[in-house]
């Protein structure tokens, strides 16, 4: 019951290709999975910042002497607004709690009002 | 000969339609159900999705990872996790993260947590009139749910439902490549206010270079050769891929450090603003997903929540895919989502 198409000669160098790229997936989440892959990422990751923040520096030493607004200085503005955002949301959360309180309690005394008069109008009916 | 031949013919043709797809990506339409913003805090966002048919009291908060964008639980018509939990009766809400800048670096896990994650749990309630909620995590956004919910056992969550979460990072190549003592995450969050997006991106790739890089690009090409049409399935997912938002400094320090180089959340020693985060006294029923090809979260690192939780009610898929293809992946709408709605309907009566 076997099949007797053999592959064509297209279908082969296709899986001849997909096993090849299979392989060396494989070799290369090995080579990742290594200690000196991560020893190296390290390594790496440190020289990029060291580099990233003396170039940073430098710049942001230029710009603020020329008397402009470096990045540092525009960080720290939308920081503070940042921050006036915190209050007001606080502040905002306050509100709504208390208008929900006080929302509740006119609720209370409504239902409290109501019960009062519903048992003075059967009072009268009675007497 | 005739088949090769023919082929060969169509090449000119799939170099063209390749590149076009490649080329023109970003305009792929992703995350495109109706929805209204709800509430906004600096650069988070709630999002309520535009529904005529609730059916289910309890609303569901959908919450996503730091290093990606919400969209992918709304990936594109036909494929939306969105789309599906609207047509099974939920009122969906979703919390954004936005875009961090350089200003945000005072960001810290506790500000996700304690603030942004807490205030859209109550602006959800508030909006949806609802006494609970369901909170739905994937990925990192799993683990800040996770810490809420142990943070808060009092709170309005009644189901918590956590998607390729990681918890327990031990053995895990993330930790292999930044929990080292040589890996400064320190010195990354001091020059860099806002990590940026690429980086991280980067570093997910390198997991699997040849997959990310050049596989993916070749099964496109060969689809395509094949006469399959997968723009539109490749493009959604290509361009939310390449949507990285920077992850904010003092939370990727946090991030790092607490969970790769110390693990605190099973160690038991996290704490947010000076409390304990127990994960024993997460109380909720609860659903934990894992994806047996995962490499981002592989189960191990999730498996250890199930023994470490308080809840009397818990429940555990394991299905085969991967972190994203899971519950993104063409399949997703048959291997999984029904069942999380199955599990859902029985506790949003």
């Amino acid at each position: 019951m076997g099949d007797d198409r053999s592959p064509s000669v297209e279908d082969q160098l296709r899986r001849l290709y997909e096993d090849a790229e299979a392989q060396t997936a494989r070799a290369w989440e090995g080579v990742v999975q290594r200690d000196a892959f991560g020893e190296l990422l390290a390594r790496t990751t440190e020289n990029v910042m060291a580099l990233t923040r003396l170039s940073n520096d430098a710049f942001d030493l230029v710009v603020r002497n020329l008397r402009l607004a470096g990045r540092r200085d525009i960080t720290k503005l939308a920081g503070q607004l940042a921050r006036a955002e915190d209050k007001l949301e606080m502040v905002l959360q306050e509100v709504e709690r208390l208008r929900d309180e006080l929302a509740a309690e006119r609720a209370d005394r409504r239902a409290t009002n109501g019960r009062r008069a519903g048992g003075q109008a059967a009072t009268r009916a009675k007497s | 000969m005739a088949g090769t031949l023919e082929q060969l013919g169509r090449v000119p043709r799939t170099a063209v339609e390749f590149t076009n797809i490649v080329l023109t990506q970003g305009d792929a339409p992703i995350g495109t159900t109706p929805k209204d913003v709800v509430w906004t805090h600096r650069k988070t966002t709630l999002y309520r999705y535009r529904s005529s048919a609730r059916r289910h009291a309890v609303p569901i908060l959908l919450v996503f990872a730091l290093i990606n964008r919400p969209d992918i639980f709304d990936l594109r018509s036909g494929n939306s996790f969105v789309e599906f939990l609207l047509g099974e009766g939920y009122d969906v809400f979703l919390v954004d993260w936005g875009v961090p800048d350089d200003e945000d670096a005072d960001m810290g896990l506790d500000s996700y947590v304690c603030d942004e994650l807490h205030w859209a749990v109550r602006e959800t309630l508030r909006a949806a009139e609802a006494e609970e909620l369901t909170l739905l995590g994937w990925c990192i956004g799993g683990t800040l749910c996770a810490m809420y919910s142990a943070l808060h056992p009092d709170s309005p969550v009644r189901n918590l439902v956590l998607l390729t979460t990681p918890v327990d990072t031990t053995g895990s190549l993330y930790q292999r490549w930044v929990g080292r003592p040589s890996f400064d995450a320190d010195l990354v969050a001091e020059v860099l206010p806002s990590v940026p997006g690429g980086v991280i991106d980067w570093a997910n790739k390198m997991m699997k270079p040849v997959t990310n890089y050049w596989t993916t690009y070749r099964q496109l090409w060969q689809g395509l050769l094949q006469g399959a049409d997968r723009r539109d399935a490749y493009q959604a997912m290509a361009k939310w891929v390449a949507d990285n938002p920077p992850f904010p400094a003092r939370a990727y320090r946090e991030w790092i450090t607490w969970m790769y180089k110390d693990n605190r959340l099973v160690r038991g020693r996290l704490r947010l603003r000076g409390e304990l985060v127990d994960l024993s006294k997460i109380d909720e029923a609860l659903l934990v997903i894992t994806a047996g090809a995962d490499h981002i979260a592989p189960p191990p690192g999730t498996l250890p929540l199930l023994e470490m939780v308080g809840s009397e009610d818990v429940t555990h898929f394991d299905r085969p895919g991967g972190h994203i293809g899971l519950m993104a992946g063409s399949k997703a709408r048959n291997a999984i989502w029904p069942d999380i709605a199955r599990w859902l309907e029985e506790r949003s009566g």
